[in-house]
């Protein structure tokens, strides 16, 4: 599994982004949900276009052994879904791969 | 809390009279007895360089003070000026300890420090109107050396100017910030009850709607407010998550982001939020509550039928 071609940095993709819509704010948005039970669900919203959200989410889903998917939303664009309350993984993983700088990381939830 | 306010401060007055004389004297004798006495009121000075004892007489930190005596005594004694580097370590892990208070305790911290000191100046100010004698030591500390100062020291001193030429916002400053905990519920499996969400709300100054708008958008659930005036928040939730939520709220939302005041205004403009302070004055724009993506987590079956 090579994520090195995930980790080129285009500087101006949140300036690109931001203007495109300004539903999105240049953050990435790790959110947390309960579903029906104990079970929980991470949602990660923000993630430039100009990634492929399929390889991520593939390869999220062998480290933090979870499953996941990518979903297409109207107004936020393609959303990664893990199963769990994958948000410190997630963090620490979007941050080592280069993908996104930790200030860009926005953390909600409980 | 008023009477530790007034308790606390009179002990550092009457330590800081006794080390007025002589400091070396007063450091190396009587540091044993004082600091029997006060060490357990003592939550935390951070602000003062340890390596001036004037500086330590003048403001009453009485921690250094007994650090330092504690560690070397007689290395004080012999070589009074520098001591620094043995003590460097100690000092930060103080500051630890004070963030972490800062971020467990509604009631700030580091303020509480600052109003210590406010006191003591006030206190000094009323009963025995040295303020003179008072000033000449604060210089003597610049005067006598040709030191570097270090960032500390010169920033406790310009909060002391501040503080001695702005009595208001020192009796501003006074006013506490104290908040119950949330009174979280269970009802039902699938359902947690906000009890006191209300009072919340009124104690913070803030409109329901937009706190409601909050919690419900950070937990990514819905609700609303029942007739009993508390929320129901659909989902199972814990006190202290709920708690959390709240304290980064009031972080954004409530206490002034230049100065931690919560004497704060949250106005409307335009399509903005902005947090005006009523303490210092400041005003910034706070992020907007948007609730973003919400995954589907009902039964699927259910929401087809319904759209259909
Ligand atoms: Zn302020």
């Amino acid at each position: 599994m090579s994520i090195q071609n995930l980790n080129t940095f285009d500087p101006f993709a949140d300036a690109i982004k931001s203007s495109e819509d300004d539903v999105q704010d240049g953050l990435v948005h790790v959110r947390i949900q309960q579903r029906n039970g104990r079970k929980t669900l991470t949602t990660v919203q923000g993630l430039s276009s100009e990634y492929d959200l399929k390889k991520i989410v593939r390869a999220c889903k062998k480290e933090f052994a979870c499953n996941g998917t990518v979903v297409e939303h109207s107004e936020y664009g393609e959303v990664l879904q893990l199963q769990g309350d994958q948000r410190e993984n997630i963090c620490q993983w979007l941050i080592k791969s280069g993908l996104v700088k930790p200030e860009q990381l926005k953390v909600h939830g409980f | 809390m008023d009477e530790d306010m007034i308790f606390d401060p009179s002990l550092k007055k009457k330590k800081k009279k006794k080390t007025g004389f002589d400091m070396d004297a007063a450091l190396a004798g009587e540091t044993g007895e004082s600091t029997s006495v006060e060490a357990p009121a003592e939550t935390g000075d951070v602000d003062v360089p340890e390596d001036d004892n004037l500086d330590l007489d003048n403001f009453g930190k009485k921690k250094k003070k007994k650090k330092k005596t504690f560690f070397n005594l007689e290395e004080l004694e012999n070589t009074l000026p520098e001591t620094p580097p043995t003590e460097e370590p100690e000092q930060q892990e103080d500051e630890a300890v004070d963030d972490l208070d800062l971020n467990i305790d509604f009631t700030n911290a580091r303020k509480k420090k600052k109003k210590k000191n406010i006191d003591e100046f006030v206190l000094e100010d009323d009963t025995k109107g040295e303020d003179q004698e008072n000033a000449d030591d604060q210089h003597g500390v610049w005067v006598g050396s040709d030191r570097d100062y270090t960032y500390d020291e010169l920033l406790e001193r310009v909060f002391d100017i501040m503080r001695e030429k702005n009595p208001s916002m020192v009796s501003g400053k006074k006013q506490k910030f104290i908040m119950r905990p949330p009174q979280v519920v269970r009802i039902g499996t699938k359902k947690t009850s906000f009890a006191n969400f209300t009072e919340i709300c009124k104690t913070l100054h803030r409109q329901p709607k937009h706190l409601l708008d909050f919690l419900l958008a950070e937990l990514g659930t819905s609700g609303s407010v029942d007739g009993n005036s508390q929320l129901i928040i659909k989902g199972r939730f814990q006190q202290k998550q709920i708690e959390n939520v709240l304290r980064r709220y009031i972080k954004e939302y409530v206490t002034c982001h230049t100065c931690r005041s919560p004497d704060t205004i949250l106005q409307k403009d335009t399509r903005l939020f902005f947090l005006q302070c009523e303490t210092c004055g400041s005003r910034c724009s706070v992020a907007s509550i948007k609730s973003g993506f919400q995954a589907v987590t009902g039964k699927r079956a259910a929401i087809r039928a319904k759209n259909v």
